[in-house]
């Protein structure tokens, strides 16, 4: 297990090194920030004054160099547009989209297991149907859709919760609403059918036999054995949600590092694109770490 | 009765005890961006987004232009008179301090001038109002305080209302995230990503305005911004949709100085022949677009500058919907040789302005329907910032590209020279008489000034053809019920707290 952590370690950093080679070159090809910093007005004197100042006249290989140094210190340079440290800018957002994310992903494994279990439990029931229903409809459902009717309907409508932004505890039903339902759907549906199959394995049949209770037989027996491909689905999901939920931080006014990281990208902040790129990648490659660990410890045949 | 108990109650256990954060603060108002400041330097006060925050708020100018009238008014400064062509000497107000305690005096002019215009931090008033200037300052004691420009600038007073002050002691390598200044308000608070806080000045020189402070909430979708007012979480947002503009209550809408044109490459086949140009201009439907994609209160323009400003030439009137006409225009030109079936490629800016890609499709069609072949192509700021800006690709496509520009300056000066004389950097005109009337316009005066830019208006509009002028747009800001303020077009620019009042 731990030559496959160590591996596994390599990898990623290799990785990390070749997506900040190509993220660093590909963003300079898209065009000069002079355009979208300066008004457009500006001559061509002050355009160049404006590259002058911030590195952007020298040869590509040069700045690579020179970011490349910096890099090793955690030093990726100052934003182009707040002239605040761009790792700073970056760790601040990336609290927020880590808050909303873990909260997402506690709720959907609890309720997603409980609800995916008791409809595997009696398959083809009212309770299954409703749960695949429900599900299928979450897993489905448009995000940005659902929130602009959320808004509509339990702040504006029924006045119960702020239509955006952070401050208090209610500011955060909404995102975590929106941002629950698709991976509800997904996982309830995935747990379900991992149930299925272990409610009719071998070693089921011989626990029913030897008179164990129905929430034995789930939560003691089957889910453990079920949980391989959830926790797979579910690193899957929670990988996209690290990267930043876009759609929810654009409409909710959620200050994560989704939104920083697009808004970045239309207006060429270099730095932040890279720092946004690395902690995202650090955070994935702890995660994946996690789940390696949690397969482990779930299915002893992975420890060696 | 019963209803409003209920929402207490669900919010006080969701809370655990406490009331819903977005109570408002009776004598405070939230305003609610677009998009967070990058920066709140005073030096970058003519980006609306800084401009809102900052502009006449925290941060004050020598003169203020009133948009709405045109009449340039004394602020930090008292007066000002002209000592020679290229001089002028302004006077400045006593008793004023800064919100850092110290005094205000002409070396802080000098020294804010020389931060904006020097070019060590890219400040976009230097930039943009300042550019292609050489401007020095002469102290001649504290309450006194020369500039002097070169070329001469016979409207200097009206640009010194773009110029922000600073105290001396503002770096000039760095921008600031804590601006100091001498208005009525005190920056507060910056928590990124979340909100910006000011409060009122106690010791400011002018009266004291009735709004106690401000807090700007930044949400870049803007139909949830809207509902923040229904819902009483904010009581300004500027810049809604005019789909979002439902309430006639609160929905206010106001020529933002912003005009909508196309620029027509005048050097490319078949755009070089003015028969072609002509049969764009009439083959476009201005009036479908009104009450449609666009607001109904947007006005039909001949020129790239709003009607209050100098010299706007009132005779012009816009081109009429003809396609026939057009068809036939385009005929003569074919039987002449001209090439206009070549494709023309028409370039537009994604988020130019709420519904500016319909709009383009709108108009590809109507071109087509005209007979012309055209290609529509829609590119971000930064890739459409390559065809509108000089050096242009020698070998290019014959292009129409979609522009909105902003003068709200109330003279034609900050327009005409980048955008139309041979040596300007937008500019696609080689044309000796339209760079005569820039270059004498431009240090002219009074009548004589506001002639020449009537005569330039003309030029472009009648002779040339050199642009498909759209309209003058409108904004739309909601406004909670509960203030007593009408947005006007200053808005599109900045928010002065202080004209603010509650019902």
């Amino acid at each position: 297990m731990l030559k496959h952590l160590r591996n596994r370690l390599i990898s990623s950093l290799l990785s990390l090194a070749a997506l900040i080679v190509i993220v660093f070159f590909l963003s300079r090809l898209t065009g000069d920030p002079s355009a979208l910093y300066l008004p457009l007005d500006a001559s061509i004197e002050s355009r160049e004054n404006f590259r002058e100042i911030n590195g952007l006249n020298d040869p590509l290989i040069v700045q690579f160099s020179s970011f490349a140094k910096d890099i090793v210190q955690f030093d990726f340079g100052k934003s182009l547009r707040t002239s605040r440290p761009a790792l700073e800018m970056v760790l601040e957002a990336f609290i927020w989209t880590l808050q909303l994310a873990l909260i997402t992903i506690a709720l959907v494994i609890l309720v997603a297991t409980v609800i995916g279990s008791l409809a595997a439990f009696n398959v083809g029931g009212l309770f299954d149907r409703v749960a695949t229903v429900v599900s299928l409809i979450g897993a489905s459902a448009p995000d940005f859709w659902i929130a602009i009717v959320g808004i509509l309907i339990f702040s504006i409508g029924f006045g119960w919760l702020p239509t955006s932004g952070t401050g208090s505890l209610l500011h955060w039903v909404l995102p975590v609403a929106i941002l629950f339902i698709r991976p509800f759907g997904l996982i309830t549906q995935v747990v379900r059918n991992s149930m299925i199959a272990a409610l009719h394995a071998p070693y089921t049949k011989t626990a029913r036999a030897k008179g164990a209770g129905p929430r034995r037989i789930i939560f003691g027996h089957s889910l453990r054995n079920a949980a391989l491909p959830i926790v797979t689905v579910m690193g899957d999901q929670a990988a996209g949600m690290l990267n930043g939920a876009v759609i929810v931080e654009t409409i909710f006014g959620f200050p994560g590092v989704g939104k920083l990281m697009i808004d970045s990208i239309l207006m060429r902040d270099f730095s932040v694109i890279l720092a946004s790129i690395v902690v995202t990648a650090i955070a994935i490659l702890l995660m994946n770490i996690l789940i390696d660990l949690s397969y482990a410890a779930l299915d002893p045949r992975t420890r060696a | 009765m019963s209803f409003t108990l209920h929402r207490g109650l669900v919010a006080a256990l969701l809370l655990g005890c406490s009331f819903p954060a977005y109570a408002q603060d009776e004598r405070r108002v939230k305003i609610v961006l677009g998009e967070e400041a990058q920066l709140i330097d005073p030096c970058m006060a003519s980006r609306s987004d800084v401009g809102r925050v900052v502009l006449q708020n925290i941060s004050e100018t020598l003169t203020v232009l009133d948009p709405r009238s045109a009449d340039l008014r004394p602020r930090l400064a008292m007066s000002w008179t002209q000592v020679d062509d290229d001089t002028w000497q302004f006077k400045l107000r006593e008793g004023v301090k800064f919100s850092d305690g110290t005094a205000f005096d002409a070396k802080d002019v000098a020294h804010s001038i020389a931060r904006t215009t020097s070019g060590a931090i890219n400040c976009e008033i230097g930039v943009k109002y300042f550019g292609g200037l050489d401007i020095s300052t002469d102290v001649i004691d504290p309450q006194t305080i020369e500039i002097t420009t070169n070329p001469a600038q016979p409207i200097l007073p009206v640009l010194m209302s773009t110029m922000t002050i600073v105290p001396e002691e503002t770096a000039m390598d760095e921008h600031t995230r804590s601006p100091v200044g001498t208005g009525p308000y005190i920056f507060d608070e910056w928590k990124a990503g979340q909100s910006i806080s000011l409060s009122r000045n106690p010791s400011y020189w002018g009266e004291t305005p009735e709004v106690e402070g401000a807090t700007y909430l930044f949400r870049s979708d803007r139909s949830v911004a809207a509902l923040m007012v229904e819902n009483g979480e904010a009581d300004i947002v500027p810049n809604i949709a005019v789909q979002d503009a439902t309430n006639t209550d609160t929905d206010f809408a106001y020529p933002n100085s912003e005009t909508f044109f196309l620029r027509i490459d005048t050097q490319v086949a078949p755009l070089n022949d003015r028969r072609v140009r002509e049969a764009l201009n009439l083959a476009i439907d201005r009036e479908a677009f009104k009450g449609s994609i666009l607001s109904s209160e947007v006005v039909s323009a001949t020129q790239i500058v709003p009607p209050t400003t100098i010299g706007s030439n009132d005779n012009l009137t816009p081109y009429p919907y003809d396609p026939e006409k057009a068809r036939s225009l385009i005929e003569e030109a074919r039987a002449d040789g001209v090439p206009v079936d070549t494709p023309i490629k028409l370039i537009g800016r994604t988020g130019i302005f709420p519904n500016g890609t319909e709009v383009m499709e709108a108009m590809q069609a109507m071109l087509s329907d005209a007979g012309f072949k055209v290609d529509l192509n829609m590119y971000d700021v930064a890739e459409w910032e390559n065809f509108y800006t000089k050096p242009f690709a020698e070998d290019r496509s014959p292009q129409i590209i979609q522009l909105q520009h902003d003068n709200a300056k109330g003279d034609p000066v900050f327009s005409m020279f980048f955008k139309y004389h041979s040596d300007g950097l937008q500019s696609v005109l080689e044309d000796d008489e339209v760079d005569r009337l820039i270059d004498e316009a431009t240090v002219a005066t009074g009548e004589t000034r506001a002639d020449l830019w009537k005569q330039l208006f003309a030029r472009l509009h009648d002779d040339i053809i050199s642009d498909i002028v759209m309209f003058h747009m409108v904004g739309y800001t909601r406004v909670s019920e509960r203030l007593d303020f009408e947005p006007s077009i200053a808005t599109n620019s900045e928010l002065q707290l202080a004209e603010i009042s509650f019902r």
